[in-house]
């Protein structure tokens, strides 16, 4: 059965559609068949960071109005055969998913796909909760500062009331925290929440720490997931994440900041 | 003197207090007959104390007593503040006097908790302070979340976060951080505390008085509960 994770904040511009793009293509490098969707309806994004815009013809709307077939509005990466992407329709508005009909697109997909990751809209208005709704996991998006952090754990608790598995009463939706744009020196600083203080406010199990990186924005407007930057701290620290989601234990790097060595001392490095 | 056939012990026992409003027989037979006859096998030599604090100076003890026991009731004793004459009275009379924790305190702390004593002093109570149930809640309380306990206490194993209200009639304990909104005593029980093992709360209120967090720095960031005592808000450490 197909696992479904919602990339979720509640906060705006914390990197929900960066980490979706970089770990749905992660996943879909390991081997498994991913499919991304896009549900930040009319702020169609994902496609962008994917790097295929100019191969949207139908949408997730279109599918949901059965103006299209699934196969239609899918978009096949380029660079990882077993990945897919559903992108957002630009014109409409979130009024325009309904439960029922998502419903029976993710099952659609299910029968296809190992790894169904939706890519959610900020806020906690209907089109986040929509997003949320069928997940059986959640990777919460955390920048390490106080206003994220509280956004954070109010959508917590929507994945604690608002999702199915709370109205069936089912095992609940497993939560990872994943916090990003994190920056070791100004936590030394004082300037930024540490590691530890963001799990101690939201107490879920640490799935990652992205670095503040430069690729991340490079990554962006090149429409190449920032996981394809090996040589990068935040495409290094992306690949961690994947392996863990895939149940393997790998030690957290990136948390300290680099003591900095003579030569960059002397050449202000 | 190792096995001692008789040993003394002190152990705090549940009794049930009779307040008695009138000292007029006639009419506490009426009224106590009528409160019998609603559960006959519930009185059925109850063991009971007589509080005769509203009381004015012209008691028959006696009569009292047998009065009680026409009732099936098993006598104990008298209770009440009363000066020490009356107690003197009561003792060379052959009856006991038994105190309670209450009257033995400072005359201050008697004054605050009267009103306490005019909520639960029907003619008969079989409790002295209100008894709630408890609401347990496992897990955190997130942000925008509200979790209210009518007619009880709120027991929360896990953390209250910051931008999440929790609200009780009684008590509410948090077995975590408190970072969030508490209200106890929501309809109104000064006698309503809030505990919690990490005190960073917004906002704090008992019985409808509140602090905000500035009014709570001394014991900010560790175990400390919040009562109400000398008719204002009191924070105290906890361990």
């Amino acid at each position: 059965m197909a696992r479904i994770i919602v990339v979720t904040s509640g906060k705006g511009g914390v990197g929900k559609t960066t980490s979706s793009a970089a770990i749905g293509l992660g996943l879909a490098l390991k081997g498994h068949k991913v499919v991304l969707i896009d549900f930040d309806i009319g702020l169609r994004n994902l496609d962008l960071i994917m790097g295929c815009e100019r191969r949207v013809v139908y949408d997730f709307v279109n599918v949901i109005n059965g103006e299209a077939t699934l196969n239609q509005a899918l978009i096949k990466d380029k660079r990882v055969s077993s990945l897919s992407i559903l992108p957002a329709s630009q014109t409409r508005d979130k009024d325009a998913l309904n439960k029922e009909n998502v419903g029976k697109v993710l099952e659609e997909l299910g029968k296809t796909y190992d790894y169904i990751i939706c890519d959610s809209p900020a806020g906690i208005e209907a089109g986040a909760m929509m997003a949320l709704y069928y997940a059986d996991e959640a990777i919460v998006t955390t920048n390490p500062e106080v206003s994220s952090v509280r956004d954070s754990d109010r959508i917590l608790g929507m994945l604690a009331s608002r999702s199915r598995r709370a109205e069936l009463d089912l095992e609940p939706i497993k939560e990872h925290l994943l916090l990003t744009r994190y920056s070791p020196k100004r936590v030394e600083e004082g300037e930024m929440l540490s590691v530890e203080d963001v799990e101690d406010i939201l107490s879920i199990p640490l799935l990652g720490v992205i670095p503040e990186s430069q690729a991340v924005l490079k990554a962006s407007n090149a429409g190449e997931p920032v996981i394809l930057d090996t040589e990068s701290d935040a495409g290094k620290a992306y690949q961690d994440v994947v392996d863990r989601l895939l149940g393997e234990s790998v030690d957290f790097r990136f948390l300290l900041a680099e003591k900095k060595g003579i030569f960059s001392r002397m050449f202000g490095g | 003197m190792t096995d001692a056939s008789i040993e003394f012990k002190g152990s705090s026992f549940t009794l049930s207090v009779l307040h008695l409003k009138t000292s007029k027989l006639a009419e506490l037979r009426k009224e106590l007959a009528k409160k019998v006859a609603q559960a006959p096998d519930f009185f059925y030599l109850v063991p009971v104390v007589i509080c005769i604090e509203k009381l004015d100076c012209s008691i028959d003890y006696q009569g009292i007593k047998a009065l009680i026991e026409e009732f099936n009731f098993t006598f104990v004793g008298f209770t009440g503040s009363i000066d020490k004459e009356q107690r003197t009275l009561i003792r060379e009379l052959g009856f006991s006097f038994v105190n309670t924790a209450r009257t033995n305190t400072s005359k201050k702390q008697v004054i605050t908790e009267r009103p306490i004593e005019q909520e639960t002093s029907e003619v008969i109570s079989n409790t002295q302070v209100k008894l709630y149930s408890d609401k347990i809640h496992r897990g955190q309380i997130r942000s925008g979340q509200q979790i209210y306990a009518k007619d009880q206490n709120l027991v929360i194993i896990g953390s209250v976060s910051a931008g999440a209200e929790v609200i009780a009639d009684g008590n509410i304990h948090v077995y975590g951080a408190l970072r969030g909104r508490a209200i106890a005593g929501a309809k109104g029980h000064h006698r309503a505390q809030i505990y919690c093992q990490n005190l960073e709360a917004e906002l704090v209120s008992i019985n409808g008085n509140y602090w905000l967090s500035e009014s709570m720095e001394q014991h900010w960031g560790s175990p400390a509960y919040i009562h109400f005592t000398d008719s204002e808000l009191t924070l105290s450490k906890l361990i």
